[in-house]
């Protein structure tokens, strides 16, 4: 194991390590732009100049391995010069458009020249010009004349997708990037060249322009769209949720996720939700608080009542809510929706899983724990045979991976009364005609705390990210109202602010949600300086 | 309740001179009041109120009254949505909505911008914030409503509003800036 000294710090690293590496993994600050931990090593950038006593060039910290008694620094006179004149070139064709660049804010160019730079152009040729708005695929936009060529992105296609969409074509200050004739950058991980890009060439089509990136908050949570479970973060504001983007976890995900997955932060909006619970009145809405509809509800769940549940809800949720209902009513009459069983087994080779619910293995282990061997054959039987009077339905968020959603819809609709959870607002579900149909909104995966266990079995705890509706409930808050044994809910006459409630009310015994988290408040720090005179 | 000051020179006490000591004060007052008086009853133009609202007083050109968003050379809006302005504002009063541009040279530009007047403080910050001079601070202050006037500002009335007469030119054009080779 080769010792080295960086910046003045002795450490040892393993054989084969780069500076660069090391450099990274010791907190040490290093300009970059072409490495990626992820990808293979370009050395294109020409950013990352470190000093090696006895070498009387600069190297590049991500092409050089580490060998004994490297004595290496990047923060002498002779590296930043160094640095300061590579960025000059990567700017002499930069248009430097950071008003209405999507990356400004974020952006490596800007950090680096905010380090290293500050020097008026000295550039005295006018500029190249090349193309704007470029449509690479559906999801991702290119600018052409924002591109600093790291090659980051067709290394990705090449390596990580292995589409090998992305290529540099042309010479000189005219190459760019751009996809091989006939080909569209379209595959199911492209989004992440746009996380990759260390500058504002390719952006999103999706995020484009909805927002400026410093007005977003974010928060790390489990991706809850297939059963590989990601890690992501996502950024939002009191407008809503408006990106995902993935962090970085070895066992799970390492630096990618997939396209699809990007898309799950639009139902958690306010839009896309009911606000408040309903049912029908001659046909009339009635809307009532989700818990007071709950509590209305109970003399509904009798002994002849069944409940259906989906993989999309998390450890804690299902084996409280299920657990009451078994005791309740009865082990057998608690079911498992599976949406494309036979898919659950696919595997794209790289994330994606065939099953869509990020929950399943958790499922699971409730239901041997509470020895539920139910079939769904049996819950379709008892609908016929009239034997279900009740029936109690978790439904999924991630609608769209249950392409069976309406057909299902029509069998659970042959019960006597219709008891319907779900966070999403479903257009199949209001026009219903159902006589009996109670809908209680649910609070979203991105508003809870709880826990996934992904297909491997790893146990996955995450942080609600904020509250987007007060007043919906967790799937064990729902039930736990609806068989009358919930434990947070009391009598109460006069709440905190002094009005008189004549229902009992579900007490909150946390700080709403939506009040910006300390930790968020001080990693965005920023944010909240400006207007501070 | 009479309080009654211990040391308080009382009128009719042992000096007379001590008894006017107020004379000075209300004389010189008096001549001041008369000073003026005199003389805007005789040098006119010197004269410092106005008869508002007939006559008004024209403030210097760096005066930050009501904000103006300038245009381009085809009339169309200079903003490019940057919401660096947005950003800068202390109030917190300027609202943007960004969208894509058909064409790719203007690539994004505002479908609302909006300045709620009542919450603005007047500051300039934005004037200063933006990088492509599409906002400026205007002459205009007189702006007064009724108690349902609309003080949030539009695109329509920040930069086409009649006294604009079209539009304000803005000094940034990209033609120009492209032609240098920027
Ligand atoms: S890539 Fe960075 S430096 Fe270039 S225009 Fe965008 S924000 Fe500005
Ligand atoms: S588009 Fe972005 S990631 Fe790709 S080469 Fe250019 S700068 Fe690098
Ligand atoms: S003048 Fe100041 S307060 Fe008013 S809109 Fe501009 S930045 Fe905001
Ligand atoms: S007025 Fe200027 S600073 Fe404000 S969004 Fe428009 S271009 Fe940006
Ligand atoms: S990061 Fe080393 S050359 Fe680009």
């Amino acid at each position: 194991m080769p010792r080295c000294t960086i910046n003045g710090v002795e450490i040892e690293v393993k054989e084969g390590t780069t500076i660069i590496q090391a450099m990274m993994a010791h907190q040490q600050r290093i300009a970059h732009y072409c490495w990626h931990p992820g990808l293979s090593v370009a050395g294109v950038c020409r950013l990352c100049m470190v000093e090696i006593e006895g070498n009387p060039r600069l190297q590049i910290a991500c092409n050089t391995v580490i060998t004994e008694g490297m004595k290496i620094n990047n923060t002498s006179e002779k590296v930043k010069e160094a640095v300061k004149w590579g960025l000059d070139f990567h700017l002499i064709n930069h248009p430097l458009d950071c008003p209405i660049c999507d990356q400004a804010g974020e952006c490596g160019l800007q950090e680096q020249y905010m380090e290293f730079g500050k020097y008026d152009p000295e550039m005295a040729e006018p500029k190249q010009k090349k193309r704007k708005v470029v449509d690479l695929g559906p999801r991702v936009v290119l600018d052409s004349e924002r591109c600093i060529l790291c090659s980051r992105c067709v290394r990705f296609t090449d390596e990580v997708s292995k589409s090998y969409e992305l290529g540099i074509f042309n010479r000189g200050d005219r190459s760019e990037i751009g996809t091989h004739a006939g080909k569209t950058l379209d595959n199911k991980y492209s989004l992440n060249t746009v996380d990759i890009c260390p500058v504002g060439a390719l952006t999103s089509r999706d995020f484009r322009f909805r927002q400026r990136v410093w007005y977003l908050k974010d928060q790390n949570t489990i991706c809850n769209g297939c059963s590989t479970g990601c890690h992501i973060k996502v950024y939002f504001n009191k407008e809503g949720f408006f990106r995902v983007k993935p962090v970085y976890n070895a066992e799970v995900n390492g630096y990618w996720m997939c396209d699809e997955g990007r898309d799950i932060y639009r139902f958690a909006n306010k839009e896309n939700r009911w606000q408040q619970g309903w049912y029908r009145v001659d046909g009339n809405i009635v809307e009532l608080k989700p818990a007071e509809l709950a509590q209305k509800i109970q003399s509904l769940v009798t002994s002849q009542s069944a409940f259906v549940v989906t993989g999309q809800f998390t450890c804690e949720e299902l084996d409280r809510a299920i657990g009451m209902f078994v005791k309740k009513v009865g082990a057998s009459n608690v079911f498992h929706w599976q949406n494309e069983p036979e898919r659950w087994n696919d595997f794209d080779g790289i994330l994606l899983r065939g099953d869509r619910n990020p929950n399943t293995r958790g499922l699971l282990e409730v239901f041997q724990k509470l020895q539920i061997n139910t079939h769904w054959d049996q819950l379709i039987q008892k609908l016929q045979q009239g034997m279900i009077e009740t029936l109690i339905v978790a439904a999924p968020e991630g609608v769209t991976w249950y392409p069976d959603f309406k057909e299902k819809l029509s069998i659970f609709s042959k019960a006597k009364n219709l008891i319907w959870l779900q966070s999403v607002k479903r257009k199949e579900v209001e026009e219903l005609p159902h006589k009996s149909l109670y809908v209680i909104p649910l609070k979203s995966y991105v508003e809870k705390n709880g826990t996934f266990i992904n297909y491997a079995g790893l146990r996955q705890s995450f942080k609600a990210v904020t509250t987007v509706l007060h007043e919906t409930l967790t799937l064990d808050q729902a039930l736990g109202l609806m068989l009358g044994s919930w434990e947070g809910l009391i009598p109460v006459t006069q709440n905190a602010s002094g009005v008189t409630a004549n229902a009992m009310t579900l007490v909150e015994t946390e700080r709403p949600k939506d009040r910006v988290l300390n930790e968020t408040r001080k990693r965005n720090e920023f944010i909240f300086q400006r207007g501070r005179l | 309740m009479k309080a009654e000051p211990k040391n308080f020179p009382q009128s009719g006490a042992s000096s007379a001179g001590v008894g006017m000591w107020y004379l000075t004060g209300i004389l010189g007052g008096l001549k001041i009041t008369l000073t003026h008086l005199l003389r805007n009853l005789f040098f006119k133009k010197k004269r410092i109120t106005l008869n508002y609202p007939e006559e008004k007083y024209t403030y210097s050109p760096r005066f930050k009254g009501n904000h103006v968003l300038t245009v381009k050379k085809d009339g169309s809006l200079r903003c490019t949505a940057c919401m660096l302005c947005a950003t800068a504002c202390p109030a917190e009063c300027i609202t943007i909505v960004a969208a894509e541009h058909d064409d790719p040279r203007v690539e994004k530009y505002p479908i609302k911008y909006e300045i709620d007047m009542l919450r603005c403080v007047f500051c300039g910050f934005c004037e200063e914030a933006c990088p492509v001079d599409a906002i400026r601070m205007g002459p205009e202050w007189q702006t007064p409503d009724l108690a349902d006037g609309n003080f949030i500002y539009d695109i329509k009335r920040l930069a086409y509003r009649p006294q604009l007469k079209g539009g304000v030119l803005s000094v940034v054009d990209d033609e120009e800036r492209h032609q240098a080779g920027i």
